[in-house]
């Protein structure tokens, strides 16, 4: 599904080179949850947005579902975005100035599709994190949780091949972050390939793998003594 | 179309601003429609031919001082003959008044004797049989006046002549249904006839304001020469002699007789300087006018960009989660876009009404013409066009925003 091979991902100015990624690989299967895990600093964002065709990287090889994407012009990388990933970012990103149903409705309408199409996806995926009843608020009448419910039902109305999350969690409270997770837990059960940004290990414990980073480079978690008995503790305390 | 829901949504959300920005395109097109019109008119008066033929034309205004106006016949026969020999010359004539002369003499005219109202409104012009070739009038019919028919008339007492050409404007007023030609009239409220021996293309009154302008074209020729101590000399020159005709016929006319003054304005002059002067005023108009058009016009785009480079500031994160979710950077460059356009036309839809309204307004109080629709019309487009222009910078730096501003934090 998802495939890097030597990626790196150079910030230049006139004096200096920064390497955000140094010769990266990661290989997510079809179906996969991966957390990305990592120390502020580590690459985990940069690695999000590459692979989220938000930014472009400097070299190596990406391939998202089997296709080659350091070649494609900015239209097709709208589309691909459009058509086959899902974004959450952590501070939700929802449109103030629409309410619910048509921030839900914005990335369907860029696909162009027809309006009895789009209102039957929008009331489906808002059924499916349980906000149907308030598809007519703005976003400031609801809470941080429902907000992020919310980002979840536009990212999961286009029907797309891989969700990306940015720390979904973040912003939000304990019992908030729980029911949020428990719905991305839920929404892979169903099938979906998850890759998700983390820098909480309870959170990565819940994913069926983790990809620590650090420097820019995938690394064995084993490398972050700290953060690895973090996640053992909380794989340990899972209910699950 | 993809996007005009979620645009009216999101305007609705920025009142002020919008309806700030409708309103000022609603007043500039309100006052740039009537500015335009009034330019417009005022151009066309500018533009309208006098029936004159303008070039090598000199003007001499003479005052007799300390000549009775009956005194002035000889004198005023004596500088016309005199003139008419001077090198340089072509013909000369002394007359009453000529076209956007600024003053002149008005009267109406009738078609039966016993007729209590006049059929038409014109002006007169009072020379010899030199009138038609020094005026470079062009006779379309009949005949110019003879010498035996020409007398001298005091100022005072203008008898009615046997005899008159007039118009070709004026001949349609009297006898809208056939020929003028050889028919008898009545000038003013005499009850004795002329009869309309010739009839010229075209000759202008003297006055250039929107009084005269329903009969602009109105003039009856009459065979006087006029004994006045305020004549007219007016001069026919040789191509390319009219430089040297303004310097030497002064000084010829002084040696013959010295009690006369030429104002020092406007004594002697082309009518090129002549059209120049009594035009100022609406050539000064119309520039204002147009200045004004123009600020307006400025202050309205300069508006648009203030206003949508606020909003894509404003928006930039928001900009980025849109490329973020599919949007291309031609949806983000439509988005401004067709934003503009929907402010525009409720703009210019309640501007044309202003428009409508405003001029209506300036029929009523100052006898303006009623405003063409086709000046809205023009005006509706240009509007929005000015807006589209206006926006396209800023929405093209929106559609810059690259998706990455997505995940930043603001």
């Amino acid at each position: 599904m998802l495939k890097m091979t030597h990626l790196s991902k150079v910030y230049r100015t006139e004096v200096v080179e920064t390497y955000a990624l140094r010769d990266f690989n990661i290989n997510v299967n079809e179906g996969e949850f991966v957390a990305v895990t990592g120390p502020s600093g580590s690459g985990k964002t940069t690695f999000l947005t590459i692979a989220g065709l938000l930014e472009t990287f400097t070299g190596g090889q990406y391939h998202l579902d089997g296709v080659e994407v350091s070649n494609l012009n900015d239209n097709e990388r709208s589309r691909i975005r459009n058509e086959k990933i899902g974004f959450i970012f952590q501070a939700f990103n929802l449109i103030p100035d629409l309410n619910v149903f048509d921030n839900v409705e914005v990335p369907l309408r860029y696909r162009g599709m027809k309006a009895p199409e789009r209102k039957q996806r929008i009331m489906d995926a808002l059924e499916r994190v349980g906000l149907a009843s308030r598809a007519k608020h703005y976003p400031a009448e609801l809470s941080g949780g429902q907000q992020q419910r919310v980002a979840i039902a536009r990212a999961l109305a286009g029907s797309p091949r891989l969700l990306l999350a940015d720390e979904p969690t973040g912003n939000l409270d304990t019992q908030m972050a729980r029911g949020v997770m428990e719905l991305l837990e839920e929404i892979h059960r169903e099938g979906a390939t998850i890759v998700m940004v983390t820098h909480d290990p309870e959170l990565a414990a819940r994913a069926q793998r983790n990809v620590h980073i650090i420097d820019g480079q995938v690394v064995d978690l084993a490398e972050d003594p700290r953060f690895h008995h973090a996640v053992h503790a909380a794989r340990a305390n899972s209910p699950a | 179309m993809l996007h005009i829901k979620p645009i009216l949504v999101a305007l609705k959300r920025h009142k002020a601003g919008t309806i700030l920005i409708a309103m000022q395109i609603a007043l500039t097109l309100a006052i740039v429609c009537n500015a335009l019109f009034i330019i417009d008119q005022r151009l066309d008066r500018i533009a309208r031919p006098t029936g004159l033929d303008e070039s090598n034309l000199v003007i001499i205004r003479n005052r007799w001082v300390g000549v009775t106006d009956e005194a002035t016949g000889p004198l005023i026969h004596g500088d016309v003959q005199a003139l008419r020999q001077l090198p340089g010359v072509q013909d000369a004539i002394s007359i009453n008044s000529y076209p956007l002369a600024g003053g002149g003499w008005s009267t109406g005219v009738r078609v039966n004797v016993d007729d209590k109202k006049s059929k038409a409104h014109t002006t007169l012009y009072f020379s010899d049989e030199h009138m038609l070739p020094t005026m470079g009038a062009r006779l379309i019919a009949g005949r110019n006046f003879t010498p035996d028919e020409v007398t001298d008339a005091k100022a005072n007492a203008v008898d009615t002549p046997a005899v008159i050409i007039i118009t070709k404007a004026l001949a349609h007023d009297l006898f809208p249904d056939g020929s003028a030609l050889g028919k008898s009239v009545y000038v003013s409220d005499t009850k004795k006839p002329s009869t309309i021996v010739g009839i010229v293309e075209r000759m202008q009154v003297p006055w250039n304001s929107s009084w005269a302008d329903a009969w602009a074209e109105n003039a009856v020729f009459q065979p006087y020469v006029l004994m006045y101590s305020g004549n007219v000399l007016l001069i026919r020159t040789k191509p390319g002699q009219q430089d040297a005709v303004m310097k030497s016929a002064p000084e010829m006319l002084f040696k013959l007789n010295r009690m006369r003054v030429f104002p020092k304005e406007n004594g002697v002059r082309t009518f090129a300087n002549q059209r120049e002067s009594i035009y100022k005023r609406d050539r000064g108009m119309a520039i204002l006018m147009g200045v004004v058009c123009l600020v307006l016009l400025g202050i309205t785009a300069a508006g648009i960009v203030g206003l949508t480079s606020f909003w894509v500031g404003q928006r930039r994160k928001q900009i980025g989660v849109r490329r973020a979710l599919g949007a291309t950077k031609r949806d983000i460059l439509s988005y401004f876009l067709t934003e503009n356009l929907l402010i525009g036309t409720v703009g210019v839809l309640i501007g044309a009404l202003m428009a409508i309204g405003m001029n209506l307004w300036l029929v009523t109080q100052f006898e303006m013409a009623r405003l063409s629709l086709a000046y809205v019309a023009i005006g509706v487009v240009a509007l929005l066009l000015l807006g589209q222009g206006a926006v396209l910078a800023p929405a093209m730096r929106a559609s810059r925003v690259q998706p990455v501003e997505a995940t930043r934090s603001v």
